[in-house]
């Protein structure tokens, strides 16, 4: 059974929100405050984390950062904020989605699913032996090994962020729009592009010397994106 | 009528003021040379007069006087011509019969009483001076001395004065037209900034150092864009804020609704009921919420980047279940538009929706480009069209159109032609309906600067 964490100050919310998704098969665990979260996923780790923002003490967007600190475990935010700015903070902060208030439970059930499919195959990549290797100039892909390398030294990636590189590098020199990358990546019919944009800016950071002249990951204006050597 | 700008008043202004002055000037200065002259010329007159008239008193003291002989001796030139009056006839050097009437009648009085005189007079010839001195005897002695060389140049030297003053006017009108560009520019860079702020750049500040003159109206105006960002800010503020609020029960009655709905089956048929109609409710609520949360944020300056819209265009038509290919992108439309990808969609997906429920559902769905870079979006239904009285209303606040399918739970919240209709304005457009050839009701917005 699938164990979800549910970390949010509402208690009316809270209960609503875990009964419903225990009724879509999974096991709720739930924490009023992000202290309460963060303790309650050492000791007893869930295969997802929903967050929401707005917290009493530590904030959301600090607890999205001590959890990738620590786990990769995917993160989606439930927030009843729908800023550009909030949105755009959360997934910088290291959330792989961002749901908005009042979000069908269908739907993040959904949601949850293709979570949960992007990091199976993550994982099951992780220990297959490293068959294939990509390579774009000092940019080394293995999506079997699940690892990616820069001038030879392995750069940490989250799932969701390596999922997007093996996308974008499946396809060399290709251009594949924001709502190509949204249906294969995130698995989504159709949804927030500024998703793409904000996991496309974290990749930049770790695999690009210059943000600003991204040499691999590069935007085609109007387009969507490419990686190229 | 259009009011005369100021640049035109002043400059008038500047020219009127130099044309007074200089007149004035031209005028004074014209009589005081005119004076001068005259009078300079009827002192050389009358002092040659004298002489003459000493040479004609000796030639004709004589008991025998010889007149002619008298006369003749006399150095006159051109421009004199010399008159003796004795003993009631007049002689000159030339046979001239009416000779002494050119001598007014005042003057020869006077020289009747033994007097000296001298009178400007006017003759066929222009105008010319008599002078008059009375000789021993009866005698009397006139010399007319011609002023027309002096009257000509005066007209000259009018003429000359006139062209002056017509010029310092002219150049008058030239300083006020320059002086004025000079003095404007400073307005020039507030509308500018102006413009800036309009645009949606809140940041523009005027510094009210560089034209202390207008330092009043760079703080008006500095003043005035902070509490205009400040405003903007406690709107976005207050949408957010009353979007958590609503939001949060919203939540809590989606979760609940959906764990009584799935076990709706072991309800009685009144509760299950009952709780169809909450669950249809909240989601609709939740629309309601969502739109006028969109509607309160739609004076909000535009985003605008290179969107693909055909793309985007197809993506919200799977969305809703339709075929990608309801998308016809007119030939010779640029693949990328600016836009606000967010809002641009919106749009689009509301008058689809809207198509959906009060049109029989969109038959087509078109990208152009309209020109001076603008660019046209069309939704094309084959519904009852809409009657040209409900045109303007439509785009209005809850309005709603007799939904095509009357499943109440599908109505709209009626705030979707009005988010359209904000949209279009923020990109400096406008949403429109007419009706489709061939029947059904088109859709159309126009966007402004799409295409650099």
């Amino acid at each position: 059974m699938t164990a979800v964490l549910l970390i949010e100050d509402d208690d009316r919310i809270r209960l609503s929100l875990s009964m419903a998704l225990e009724d879509e098969g999974y096991t709720a665990y739930t924490a009023a405050t992000a202290e309460e979260g963060l303790a309650e996923q050492r000791r007893r780790p869930a295969d997802t984390v929903l967050v929401d923002l707005m917290l009493p003490g530590m904030d959301g967007f600090e607890c999205i950062r001590q959890l990738r600190r620590d786990t990769e475990v995917p993160i989606i935010v439930i927030s009843a904020r729908d800023d550009t700015h909030d949105i755009v903070a959360a997934l910088e902060a290291g959330a792989d989605d961002y749901v908005i208030k009042p979000v069908a439970v269908k739907e993040l059930a959904a949601r949850l699913r293709a979570l949960r499919r992007r990091s199976r195959v993550a994982a099951a990549a992780a220990t297959a032996p490293a068959a294939t290797v990509l390579t774009f100039g000092d940019l080394q892909v293995s999506p079997d090994a699940g690892e990616v390398r820069l001038n030879g030294a392995p750069v940490a990636v989250t799932r969701t962020e390596f999922r997007l590189l093996c996308e974008l590098a499946a396809h060399p020199g290709l251009v594949l729009s924001r709502q190509q990358l949204l249906q294969r990546v995130w698995g989504y019919e159709f949804g927030d592009e500024r998703v793409v944009d904000v996991h496309v800016g974290r990749l930049r950071h770790k695999i690009e010397t210059d943000n600003s002249k991204p040499r691999h990951l590069v935007t085609v204006r109007g387009l969507g994106y490419k990686l190229q050597p | 009528m259009r009011p005369i700008g100021l640049r035109a008043r002043v400059s008038a202004a500047f020219a009127v003021g130099a044309l007074l002055l200089s007149a004035c000037v031209s005028l004074v200065s014209y009589e005081l040379i005119r004076n001068t002259l005259f009078a300079e010329r009827e002192r050389t007159a009358v002092r040659a007069a004298y002489v003459d008239a000493t040479v004609v008193n000796a030639g004709v003291a004589g008991p025998a006087p010889e007149v002619a002989e008298a006369l003749r001796v006399l150095d006159t030139g051109a421009d004199r011509y010399v008159l003796l009056h004795l003993n009631g006839e007049w002689y000159s050097r030339t046979a001239e019969p009416a000779a002494g009437s050119a001598v007014p009648a005042g003057l020869q009085e006077m020289l009747g009483r033994g007097e000296a005189g001298a009178q400007r007079i006017r003759r066929d010839s222009g105008p010319a001076l008599v002078v008059g001195i009375p000789l021993s005897g009866s005698a009397a002695f006139y010399e007319i001395v011609s002023l027309r060389e002096l009257d000509r140049t005066l007209q000259l030297l009018a003429v000359v004065l006139a062209a002056v003053a017509i010029m310092v006017a002219a150049g008058g009108a030239a300083v006020g037209w320059y002086v004025t560009r000079y003095a404007l520019r400073p307005l020039t860079v507030v509308a500018e900034a102006a413009r800036g702020v309009a645009a949606g750049d809140l940041a523009t500040r005027l510094d009210p150092a560089t034209e202390p003159d207008l330092a009043g109206l760079s703080h008006a105006f500095n003043d005035m864009a902070d509490q205009l960002a400040r405003r903007l800010e406690r709107d976005r503020r207050f949408a957010a804020d009353v979007s958590h609020e609503l939001r949060s029960p919203l939540q809590t009655l989606e979760a609940a609704v959906s764990v009584v709905h799935r076990r709706k089956d072991s309800l009685d048929e009144r509760s299950a009921a009952a709780v169809g109609l909450i669950a249809a409710e909240v989601s609709r609520f939740q629309n309601l919420v969502d739109d006028l949360l969109e509607l309160a944020r739609s004076d909000q300056p535009v985003h605008r980047e290179p969107t693909g819209v055909a793309e985007l265009a197809r993506g919200v038509c799977t969305a809703r279940g339709l075929p990608g290919s309801l998308v016809e992108v007119v030939p010779g439309t640029p693949g990328t538009w600016r836009v606000d990808r967010r809002r641009f969609e919106q749009t689009l997906a509301n008058l689809i929706d809207n198509a959906i429920r009060y049109g029989g559902g969109p038959i087509a769905v078109r990208l152009g480009a309209a020109g001076g870079g603008r660019c046209f979006l069309e939704v094309d239904d084959e519904g009852p069209g809409v009657p040209e009285e409900h045109r303007p209303a439509i785009f209005s606040r809850f309005v709603r159109g007799p939904a095509a399918n009357a499943r109440g739970a599908k109505d709209g919240t009626g705030l979707g032609l009005s988010i359209v209709a904000g949209h279009a304005a923020a990109h400096d457009g406008r949403a429109t309906v007419g009706d489709r050839p061939g029947g059904g009701a088109r859709f159309r917005v126009e966007l402004a600067g799409c295409v650099p």
